[in-house]
């Protein structure tokens, strides 16, 4: 088993990396664009493009910086390549086709299906708050945005997402 | 963190790639893309065919070409050599 790279650690090996963050990039990628197929593709060339500069990054912490923004990167130029997605203004993202049966157990799967309908920017600061977990200033930094603008996505995005659920009967908590 | 963001972070949780991700990423970072790898030794190995037939069919022409100057030159030796012998032998009658 290979060592746990950790923020003050030095770079681990190559399989080493790959096991350790192929879920944090596969995920960032689906997340992004919603299609596990695509997502592995995405989430292989990342992998591959931290092969090639794995030799510039300097400690664990810098790998994962450089992974997340190589992943975003690459989902976003997967999406326009593609044309799979095309962007819409969030408060025109149609209901989720809900059926009669559609609860609690689906609201996992109606809130993904929210989130990869968002605009690029949105759909980044969302992914990268409630999948990574990261704050507001790291998001920012990350992106390289203002941290005024990322609070808007957020602020924004949650409450359409209130909006939407509460049309569907799935917001009252 | 409100209701919401708790299901946000539960929906958006990672996720694990198909079991052998490592393995696919190994087999594509030494042949290229799934597939790429025959096909380019595929073509690789038309044009290696290509080239060497060409040159046996270039060295067979060749050789067809020397074999004829070859019996071009043997048939006019023969000519000579006739004609010489002729004289020869009327010179000596």
């Amino acid at each position: 088993m290979m060592p746990v790279a950790r923020a003050e650690q030095p770079v681990a090996d190559f399989d080493g990396l790959v096991r350790e963050h192929q879920a944090m990039v596969f995920s960032l990628a689906y997340h992004m664009l919603h299609d596990r197929a695509l997502a592995e593709e995405v989430a292989q060339e990342v992998f591959l493009s931290l092969h090639r500069n794995l030799a510039t990054l300097q400690s664990a912490a810098h790998v994962l910086f450089w992974l997340r923004q190589a992943a975003i990167r690459k989902a976003i130029d997967e999406t326009r390549r593609r044309r799979r997605r095309p962007q819409v203004e969030l408060e025109k993202v149609p209901e989720p086709a809900a059926g009669a049966a559609e609860r609690d157990p689906m609201l996992g799967e109606v809130l993904r299906r929210l989130i990869a309908v968002l605009p690029g920017d949105a759909r980044v600061v969302m992914v990268m708050r409630y999948q990574e977990d990261l704050d507001p200033s790291e998001i920012a930094e990350l992106l390289e945005m203002p941290l005024a603008t990322v609070k808007s996505h957020l602020h924004r995005s949650l409450a359409v997402l209130r909006e939407k659920l509460a049309r569907r009967g799935m917001g009252d908590r | 963190m409100d209701w919401l963001e708790a299901e946000l972070k539960r929906a958006l949780a990672r996720k694990d790639p198909e079991p052998g991700f490592g393995a696919r990423l190994s087999a594509r970072s030494r042949g290229g893309r799934p597939g790429t790898f025959s096909r380019r030794w595929l073509a690789a190995a038309a044009s290696v065919l290509v080239l060497a037939g060409s040159g046996a069919a270039y060295r067979h022409y060749e050789g067809v070409r020397a074999k004829d100057k070859v019996m071009l030159a043997v048939r006019l030796a023969g000519g000579k050599l006739n004609q010489v012998q002729n004289r020869v032998l009327g010179v000596a009658k």
